[in-house]
């Protein structure tokens, strides 16, 4: 028997198994004396621990339990509520919006297409800075004053 | 395909479907009954005294929302155990930042007795060997990567059989006994570099 059968057989699921191949290999083998023997001790080091007290649960812990399933439920309930109402809000804020961009796109009334109330706003003339700029001429030279009548002519002055 | 039904007694199987209806108070009777169970297997797994309430706490909430899913195709001990060591599994994982290395560092751990090697060759029966024996396979196991640990610990500690283990890692024996075999030599070459150190 090679030493990495017989280590295989001393760590494996039939250790106790012991064959006489095996026997008789480990008592002429120091090395697999010595892993032997330690494969023995982790085996003891096992059975020790198997034997260390646990924790015992501490009074009440099943009605700790139920507690924690309800507060769990209570939150999920919660949330859930939240979530619903928070989606509703960006749901109607969704379409508030999007009314407001039809208002300022489409016609404000009837069923011919006319100018939107955004352009019927923007496309005012700005009379009164044309008409209260006396400072700058205008092509001709002269000042622009729009208050300026046309000369009248007096039709009584030629009967004259 | 329900093997296991007839083989619960009739209470349990009667709080087991009405924990399944969604009856908190069936599945509180459960929780009694295997408590103590789901302790003891908690703490082995992860060696935290402070830890192990919460997450047994943890384990029966993970099991009363999966209830619905227990087809009595196991033992419900089995199923539980498979919560508590997939839930464990998940804690071992989260909790471990350095590397899964079984090697022992030149310097050695300080906490680690240096005598432990001569008290190892003392009696069997030495009480202060058994306490030495079981601090050393727990920082054994401690330092082993979650795997190793939950396989050795299963069979080693709690006595399951591979066919038991196989049920709840949803393994085959023949992949059960490997990883076992596995885990074994690892733990025991790191035993051995504590020999040689010393």
């Amino acid at each position: 028997m090679r030493c990495k059968d017989a280590r295989a057989i001393l760590i494996g699921n039939e250790a106790d198994k012991a064959s006489a191949a095996l026997l008789e290999h480990v008592a002429a083998c120091p090395s697999c004396q010595a892993y032997a023997r330690d494969a023995e001790g982790l085996r003891g080091g096992f059975r020790a621990f198997a034997r260390e007290a646990v924790p015992e649960p501490s009074w009440g812990f099943a009605a700790r339990v139920l507690r924690r399933l309800d507060e769990l439920e209570e939150r999920g309930r919660r949330a859930n509520f939240l979530e619903l109402v928070g989606r509703r809000v960006v749901y109607a804020a969704g379409v508030l919006t999007l009314l407001l961009i039809l208002a300022l796109v489409l016609p404000a009334s009837g069923p011919l297409r006319g100018p939107t109330t955004a352009q019927l706003y923007w496309a005012q003339p700005d009379a009164t800075l044309v008409a209260s700029n006396p400072i700058f001429p205008d092509e001709t030279g002269e000042a622009r004053d729009s208050n300026r009548l046309a000369p009248v002519v007096n039709s009584t002055e030629g009967k004259q | 395909m329900e093997p296991y039904r007839a083989e619960l007694d009739a209470q349990e199987l009667a709080w087991i479907q009405a924990a399944q209806r969604g009856d908190r108070e069936a599945f509180g009777r459960l929780v009694e009954r295997y408590q103590q169970r789901v302790f003891a297997q908690v703490f082995r797994l992860v060696r935290r005294r402070e830890d192990v309430e919460d997450l047994a706490q943890e384990v029966f909430v993970k099991a009363f929302r999966a209830i619905r899913g227990y087809n009595f195709r196991s033992s419900f001990a089995t199923w539980l155990s498979r919560v508590a060591v997939n839930h464990c599994y998940d804690f071992l994982r989260r909790e471990r930042s350095r590397p899964p290395a079984y090697a022992v560092s030149a310097g050695g751990q300080s906490d680690q007795p240096l005598d432990v090697v001569d008290r190892l060759e003392s009696s069997e029966q030495d009480p202060e060997r058994q306490a030495v024996l079981r601090d050393l396979v727990g920082k054994l196991l401690a330092r082993a990567p979650a795997d190793d640990r939950v396989v050795l610990v299963l069979k080693e500690i709690e006595g399951l059989s591979v066919e038991e283990i196989g049920e709840i890692l949803e393994l085959k024996p023949g992949a059960v006994k490997v990883r076992l075999f596995r885990a074994r030599k690892r733990m025991l070459e790191d035993w051995r570099n504590l020999r040689q150190e010393k």
